[in-house]
């Protein structure tokens, strides 16, 4: 594990070795919900890690350890159903696990979502009071804070009005403020940072920074990866379940990034049909040496070797292929008829080799969708996509405009004489 | 582990952090196992939570739900106000709703027996009174009875997605059955008054039976509830069996003394304390003393049982909500 950037003396949230089951079926899902209070009522444990599983359950967690420190913003991040929200209520003591232990030291605010409990009849200041009792303030505290959280929210014209008069904009403010102003010790954010208007976000973005620099650990989930520079210092990648990665925040969005195209895949694959003339065989990805690789630098030279397979000779074949990313799609597309280049293929097949020197892509994780065809444009054999996964890893960027960002490294200069 | 986190309590922070009504956690740390009491209230506590069954140490939990109650009650009485001012805010009609239910009932028997469908024995007081008395206090054991359910389902979002004392909860559906019930006792002030009923001391003694009557009402409910949470049939049959159970409890008639009718005030939890509470309001003297007491002291066990159930079945039942 990746602790190294803090002292072991500041443990705020240590999760070891937990384990959580679900069950899809609604019946069945009730069924062992009356037998597990029956088990609970009795005492009995219920250690139901590794293969202990009733029919028709499944892992929505299995065998998670990570720990969070004083000052840290860890971002979970995964698919959807890889038990992201699950593990953020067995921290937010909603439900217990089923085998392995979560402790936390000092007092949790959670924003699991914002604005539960506001009760639409009532004033704004009113709902701050219902919503801070709540989260375990008493009044007199919050009566301290009340014009911070209304000037944070900056709803000052329309406090006194009831909530339903809000827009959703103004409640997700609303809720935002109490429980970003309460200082908790560790605060659990679960999908929040996408929501608000621009101006908002950044505001908040600030604040947490502000929080963290002050001590407080944030543990956050979220899909909106391209945030997350903005405020997290780690990264938790879950996958069906189980932790994947632990550690720095850009190999976490990479791996990431790679699962959401790895599903693709799956699905592409079962399109695919049989029996195809010519095909994309192998493909590899190798650096200006020729050798295997799958991690390089901006600008260094990238070669993709294409074996394609035929069992008939294909006259005047056609090459397309098209450099993406999982996040943002066709990045760019390029033929061998661009650059003139004519070629035959003869059964049992040969390889093709694509170049690119000084590569401007910056840190992420890419592929290659690759296609071939013959002469005219119908002359479709075979279209094979996610090949020839490799990744940028550094050097590194910079989100706070300090030094370069996005996708691509652009060729730039400046001239500040006009 | 613990060594870490005992050094983990912050060290000379600027800002004191805010003391929080934190809720003490359903389980222990294993320092718990050896009996050691460590989970305290403060804000540099530890929280443990494992799979654990929190009921291996009854009186740690007995201990941490009232500590619960007492961390919850400011959120409870926020709550209870956020409800109690929305009703009014809400509606044309507001506390009339509370009248009417009594009223209405009271009023259909007194037609029924009137049209001598039936008789109601010799009740010592006007019938009207006798009824109304009886029909308040029948809905404050029913108001309790399904108050759990009603609130577990009602808060069904706040529940699975915030961690606050539960036990809050229950302090603010108890607090709005005492509210209703108070409302509509103010209906005997002209009703004793009409019918010309005498007010003796015995009235003095009566909030203590008619708390047990609630407090069993509640407790009934909530040992109900879990199953109630999962299975809505439970839900479905208690509104089927409630009319049967009004009629086999003594409201509109006298409580019947001969054997096997006598046997309905012992089996039925609702009778004894609903028959002294109305002797204690009307008639000053009662034949249900021992028996309304005896179940007034069950009464508590059975609650302590009952909040051991909710607390612990909660968790359970955010996981079959969510799932």
């Amino acid at each position: 594990m990746n602790l190294s950037r803090s002292s072991s003396s500041d443990l705020i949230l240590d999760v070891d070795h937990v384990w959580k089951v679900y069950c899809r079926n609604l019946k069945r899902a009730m069924w062992y919900g009356l037998k597990d209070l029956g088990r609970e009522m009795v005492g009995g444990g219920r250690d139901r890690s590794h293969h202990n599983l009733r029919s028709g359950e499944f892992f929505a967690i299995s065998d998670a350890s990570f720990q969070v420190r004083r000052g840290e913003c860890l971002a979970m991040i995964g698919p959807n159903g890889a038990g992201k929200s699950t593990m953020l209520k067995m921290i937010n003591g909603l439900i217990k696990p089923d085998s392995g232990s979560i402790k936390i030291s000092g007092k949790i605010g959670a924003l699991i979502e914002l604005g539960t409990g506001f009760n639409p009849i009532l004033s704004g200041r009113e709902n701050i009071y219902i919503n801070a009792a709540v989260l375990g303030i008493r009044k007199r505290e919050v009566d301290g804070l009340m014009e911070k959280i209304v000037e944070f929210a900056e709803l000052g014209h329309v406090i006194n009005d009831p909530i339903k008069t809000y827009s959703t904009g103004m409640r997700v403010r609303l809720g935002f403020s109490i429980a970003a102003n309460l200082r908790p010790e560790l605060l659990l954010m679960d999908e929040v940072l996408a929501v608000g208007d621009v101006g908002f976000r950044m505001k908040c973005f600030a604040h947490l920074n502000e929080l963290v620099k002050q001590g407080v650990s944030i543990v956050l989930v979220t899909h909106a990866v391209g945030m997350l520079q903005r405020v997290a210092t780690r990264s938790v990648v879950f996958g069906q379940g189980k932790i994947v990665h632990d550690g720095d925040l850009e190999t976490g969005c990479t791996i990431y990034e790679e699962m959401l195209g790895a599903s693709d895949r799956v699905r592409a694959k079962k399109k695919e049909e049989a029996g195809r003339i010519g095909e994309i065989g192998s493909v590899e990805i190798c650096n200006e040496a020729m050798e295997p690789q799958a991690e390089f630098e901006t600008g260094e030279t990238v070669r993709l070797r294409i074996q394609i397979n035929t069992r008939e000779t294909i006259k005047d074949a056609r090459l397309v292929v098209a450099l993406c990313s999982p996040v943002h799609g066709v990045l760019s597309s390029v033929s061998s008829p661009y650059q003139g280049i004519q070629f035959d293929v003869d059964p049992p097949g040969r390889v093709i080799t694509l170049e690119i020197p000084k590569i401007p892509l910056l840190i992420g994780a890419y592929h290659f969708n690759i296609s071939l065809f013959g002469p005219e444009k119908v002359d479709f054999y075979h279209r094979s996509s996610l090949r020839g996964v490799f990744r940028i890893v550094g050097p590194p960027t910079n989100a706070d405009g300090y030094g370069i960002n996005g996708i691509t490294k652009l060729q730039h200069s400046w001239n500040i004489n006009g | 582990m613990e060594t870490e986190f005992e050094k983990s309590k912050p060290a000379g922070k600027s800002e004191a952090p805010i003391t929080v009504a934190r809720r003490v956690p359903e389980v222990a740390t294993p320092m718990d196992a050896d009996g050691l009491e460590r989970v305290g209230h403060s804000s540099t506590g530890i929280t443990t939570y494992s799979a654990r069954s929190s009921i291996r140490n009854p009186l740690q939990l007995i201990r941490n739900i009232f500590a619960d109650f007492w961390l919850g009650r400011e959120l409870a009485w926020r709550l209870f106000l956020r409800n109690i001012r929305g009703l009014y805010r809400q509606t044309l009609l507001g506390l009339f709703w509370a009248f009417l239910p009594p009223i209405a009932n009271t009023a259909i028997w007194i037609f029924l027996r009137q049209a001598n469908v039936f008789s109601m024995g010799d009740t010592q007081v006007d019938g009207t009174v006798y009824i109304l008395t009886g029909m308040i206090l029948w809905q404050a054991f029913i108001d309790a009875f399904q108050m759990p359910l009603g609130m577990i389902n009602k808060n069904r979002n706040l529940i699975s997605k915030l961690n606050f004392p539960r036990e809050s909860l229950l302090l603010v559906g108890i607090g709005e059955v005492l509210f209703d019930l108070m409302i509509r006792l103010l209906l005997l002030i002209p009703a004793f008054l009409i019918f010309q009923v005498p007010v003796h001391t015995s009235i003095l003694y009566a909030p203590i039976a008619i708390l047990g009557l609630v407090l069993i009402g509640a407790s009934l409910g909530l040992l109900l509830m879990p199953i109630g949470s999962l299975y809505q049939d439970v839900g479905r049959f208690i509104a089927m069996v409630l009319p049967f159970w009004m009629i086999i409890t003594p409201i509109i008639y006298v409580p019947l003394t001969t054997f096997p009718g006598s046997l309905l005030n012992w089996l039925n939890p609702a009778s004894p304390l609903l028959l002294l509470a109305r002797d204690w309001l009307l008639l000053g003297t009662t034949n249900h003393f021992a028996i309304g007491l005896g179940f007034a002291a069950a009464a508590i066990p059975i609650s302590l049982i009952a909040l051991v159930v909710y607390r612990v079945s909660i968790p359970v039942l955010i996981e079959r909500m969510t799932a």
